[in-house]
């Protein structure tokens, strides 16, 4: 089981780090979602016990799920979202101001726009 | 000469460097009208009531002086008072001689330059067309500085030394770049920052090493403790080291005159009696522990020599004014560390002796400067001058007294100052005698040069200024003057202040200082003789020795330290500009920066730790199959993201992913957190197709298309997989961990969640033990959308 959760998050995030490497800002957007997925499953998987969830009355007999990490991948989900939400408009943003979301080309126009800066100011 | 009005501060060097050479110090010079803009505000008039500002200024700083004089004779004082008394640190002050001799001089100055900035910095402002108001500014770092130099004179801790002495330099940056509009002014002030900000960490350095040996920050203790060794050494030479950058010493000294483009009250209280002084002052400080070491002393003596010859030289071949003065003090300032490298009680006691007597003078020198300048229309070359004593008379005979001062004649203060120079030099054989008595001499050259250029001969140009100065420009000068005189007659007050200043020094030896007048054929009156003709001769004859002077001048500033200091700033430029090249203009790179470090990071972390090794495959049943299933889902899901070309398989995709999570969270007993999954990666899904709704078709299958050069190809799914196989050593490792014995706090928080009135254990922690936490997370929440919100609604208006 130990295993079986370090696999699908070492898939995910390898999957996810992939997307980051892509040249198009919305990939790169959904390699963060992808990440921040690994790390919630991470969380959720690093709790101590396993069993029933944390809601009272318990079931006799039975173990009661690690709460701690529960309460700590809702936070990572939570600011995960807010954060990746940004991203994207931010990424919606950009292709409305220069038509493109390809990074290579993004970094063209900002350095031809630096050049620019520099020229009026000399 | 002019300079362009440049706006971006990081272009000073090349701005400073366009001119390195032998204009180097004559960079300071105005550029009068160079227009800042008054900002709807109307400029500062020069005639009007006296300012207010000036005036409080002035009163405070007479109160603060008469209240230093009034305790030191009262037998002086101490507080102490506990400030981080976990680290041993207190605010510790005690007014002893020197401390006294130090706080009067920044007080009793502090007042009279005040009095003058009154009138001068009305002038001053009305030249350049700027509002009066500016001149809050001014004053409050002005008072600042004088506030930070008492505080330095008295403290007894290092590191409240060091407090003090960043603070003269941030006040110090403030008032020499007063004029902001102007390119030298600003440069200037931030070469005085950087030269004395980066060397005062050798203070901190130096003052840790003495915490580490003798485990408290206290110089007292300090001093009664310390022991000579190799560690004392060097804590002592970065301490000196400091201490001679401030004082302006060979060879940071470049920093002096390039801060004249500050405004001339400034230079007459920062540039003469305050700010070069603190390094003086930290020498006398800090001087039981120097003199433990005869290297160190070797070295100021080394260093205060060459400030005293290369100072006199540079100061014989400048045309402007201050940078006369700045040079000045340069070899002034040698002297008196000269004086602490010769060492004994001679040297302790002469060089507080100096400190006071040649603060007096070049004050009222800097002031005169900044009197004639103002009544000529701006002009300050010397060979614009001339005859001026008609028109000023009494800035004239002032200046002749602060002059004499300065050279050393009879009947003023610095008349000892020379006689206690020669008599330290004296035990030390004629060598150095020789040369020491050489500083005097370019003295009397240079300064007689100064005052003979400006106020005799026939003026070159008639007069452009006001036909006469205001009295609040002139009695500071004649007062000063006087006060040098005042003390050449009656020695006794500065000579036994001196002395005490100088037992101090040498942790509370006696240091015996006997200052008079004998009219017989001793030593030092001999080379007092000799200076006087030597001097004499020089400048009678100084045109012909001027190509020499000119061409050392020339060879120093274009290959002296300031070069260096020019070139290591560009440098650092050149550094700043690759970096952002290199990081800052492609994602991918930023991404890396960040992602590099952490990797880095986490994997000495990992290897640190015992865990490694301790992997476990877990139990895995029949009831595990649901679980099982679903991870392999969401496995299955993450790898699919990476190949869709359309926007709207990408996004189900995604989904797919974060839906398996949210059913594998189910099932790992994490009913809430599979719930707000499944809400936030519906809101994802909404959003993503929001976002695509207001981009044509294609768009990611154009992108996918273009940006794989073939380079890449094989580059990023390579790192991906290193990066997915880190991922699974770190996590393996992390979730094999046993789980420890003992009380754990779930239980804790399991147990205590009926006393929240909550039957969800995970909605207690959140609302309740860890709410305040919850409500920031809210907040950044809120934020985050606010910030969504605005985005796409101008995405769509656009």
């Amino acid at each position: 089981m130990t295993l079986l959760v370090s696999v699908v998050v070492a898939i995910v995030f390898g999957s996810g780090c992939y997307l980051l490497l892509k040249g198009d800002l919305f990939r790169v957007v959904a390699g963060t979602v992808l990440i921040s997925n690994a790390a919630v499953l991470t969380l959720v998987g690093a709790g101590f016990t396993r069993g029933a969830a944390p809601i009272r009355p318990f079931p006799p007999g039975s173990e009661v799920s690690d709460p701690l990490v529960q309460a700590l991948a809702l936070t990572a989900l939570i600011i995960g979202f807010g954060v990746t939400a940004l991203l994207l408009t931010l990424a919606a943003r950009v292709y409305a101001s220069s038509r493109t979301v390809d990074l290579d080309q993004l970094s063209q126009i900002e350095a031809t726009r630096e050049d620019e800066l520099e020229e009026a100011e000399a | 000469m002019t300079l362009d009005r440049r706006t971006v501060p990081t272009e000073a060097p090349e701005a400073r460097t366009s001119e390195a050479g032998s204009a180097t110090s004559d960079r300071t010079g105005r550029t009068a009208e160079s227009g800042a803009a008054a900002d709807g505000h109307p400029p500062a008039r020069p005639d009007g009531p006296f300012p207010p500002a000036a005036a409080l200024a002035a009163t405070l700083a007479a109160l603060a002086f008469a209240a230093t004089l009034y305790a030191w004779l009262r037998g002086g004082g101490s507080i102490d008072l506990p400030w981080a008394p976990t680290l041993g640190l207190r605010l510790h002050f005690r007014l002893d001689a020197l401390g006294a001799l130090y706080a009067l001089l920044a007080t009793g100055i502090g007042a009279v330059v005040f009095l003058y900035s009154g009138r001068y910095l009305r002038l001053h402002l009305s030249h350049q067309g700027r509002p009066a108001r500016d001149e809050r500014s001014f004053y409050a770092f002005m008072l600042l500085f004088t506030v930070s130099m008492v505080g330095l004179a008295t403290a007894q801790d290092l590191l409240l030394l060091f407090v003090f002495w960043d603070l003269t330099a941030i006040a110090s940056y403030f008032l020499i770049g007063f004029d902001r509009h102007e390119a030298a002014s600003w440069s200037g002030a931030l070469m005085a920052l950087l030269v004395t900000g980066i060397t005062a960490v050798l203070l901190l350095v130096g003052s840790v090493m003495l915490f580490v040996a003798y485990g408290t920050f206290s110089l007292p203790e300090i001093i009664a403790e310390a022991r000579p060794g190799p560690a004392l050494t060097v804590a002592a030479a970065l301490i000196a080291l400091a201490g001679l950058a401030k004082s302006a010493q060979v060879p940071f000294h470049f920093w002096l005159p390039n801060a004249m483009a500050a405004p001339t009250p400034v230079s007459a209280y920062l540039h003469s009696a305050a700010m070069v002084a603190a390094g003086v002052l930290l020498i006398g400080r800090t001087y039981p522990l120097l003199q433990e070491s005869e290297l160190v002393l070797d070295g100021m003596l080394v260093v205060g020599l060459a400030s005293m010859l290369a100072g006199g030289l540079i100061a014989l071949t400048r045309e402007r004014l201050k940078q006369v003065l700045a040079y000045s003090t340069v070899a002034q300032y040698g002297y008196m560390v000269a004086l602490y490298g010769l060492g004994g009680a001679a040297g302790a006691a002469g060089g507080a002796f100096v400190v006071a007597a040649h603060a007096l003078a070049k004050s009222a020198l800097f002031m005169v400067s900044g009197a004639v300048t103002r009544a000529s229309g701006g002009e300050e070359r010397l060979g614009r001058l001339g005859g001026r004593w008609r028109t000023m008379p009494v800035v004239a005979g002032a200046g002749a007294l602060a002059a004499a001062a300065l050279a050393g004649l009879p009947l003023t203060a610095g008349f000892f100052k020379d006689e206690l120079l020669f008599k330290a030099a004296l035990e030390h054989g004629p060598v150095v005698t020789a040369l020491v008595a050489a500083g005097p001499v370019l003295t009397l050259a240079y300064i007689g040069r100064f005052w003979g250029r400006i106020f005799l001969g026939s003026p070159k140009e008639a007069p452009t200024g006001p036909r006469s100065l205001a009295t609040t420009l002139v009695a500071p000068i004649a007062v000063l003057a006087l006060i040098s005189l005042v003390f050449g007659l009656w020695t006794a007050p500065l000579e036994s202040l001196a002395a005490e200043a100088g037992s101090v020094s040498l942790g509370g030896e006696p240091a015996g200082l006997s200052v008079a007048y004998h009219l017989d054929a001793r030593a030092t009156n001999l080379i007092a003789l000799g200076v006087y003709t030597l001097g004499g001769l020089l400048l009678a004859t100084y045109p012909r020795w001027l190509p020499v002077a000119q061409a050392f001048a020339l060879v120093a500033l274009r290959f002296g330290p300031e070069r260096a200091y020019v070139s290591s700033l560009r440098q650092a430029n050149r550094l700043s500009s690759a970096l952002h090249r290199f990081e800052v203009r492609d994602l991918r790179r930023r991404v890396a920066a960040v992602l590099v470090p952490c990797g880095v990071l986490v994997t000495a972390g990992f290897l640190a730790t015992p865990t490694l090794g301790q992997y476990e495959v877990g139990p895995l049943d029949g009831r595990d199959a649901p679980l099982a299933i679903v991870l392999a889902l969401a496995a299955a899901a993450a790898l699919a993201a990476m190949a869709p070309r359309s926007q709207l398989v990408l996004v189900l995709v995604l989904s797919s992913a974060g839906y398996s999570l949210a059913a594998v969270f189910a099932l790992l007993g994490a009913p809430d957190v599979a719930l707000v999954a499944v809400l936030v990666e519906t809101l994802f899904a909404l959003l993503f197709v929001a976002v695509f709704s207001l981009l044509p078709g294609g768009v990611l299958d154009r992108e996918q298309s273009l940006s794989v050069p073939p380079s890449r190809r094989w580059r990023d799914p390579l790192i991906a997989v290193v990066s997915g196989l880190f991922a699974l050593a770190v996590v393996w490792g992390t979730l094999s961990s046993p789980v420890p014995r003992g009380p754990r706090i779930s239980e804790r928080l399991i147990e205590l969640a009926p006393a929240a009135h909550a039957q969800d254990v995970v909605t207690a922690i959140l609302s309740d033990f860890r709410g305040l936490d919850t409500l920031a997370e809210a907040t950044v929440l809120l934020i985050a959308l606010a910030g969504v919100g605005g985005a796409l609604s101008r995405a769509r208006s656009s």
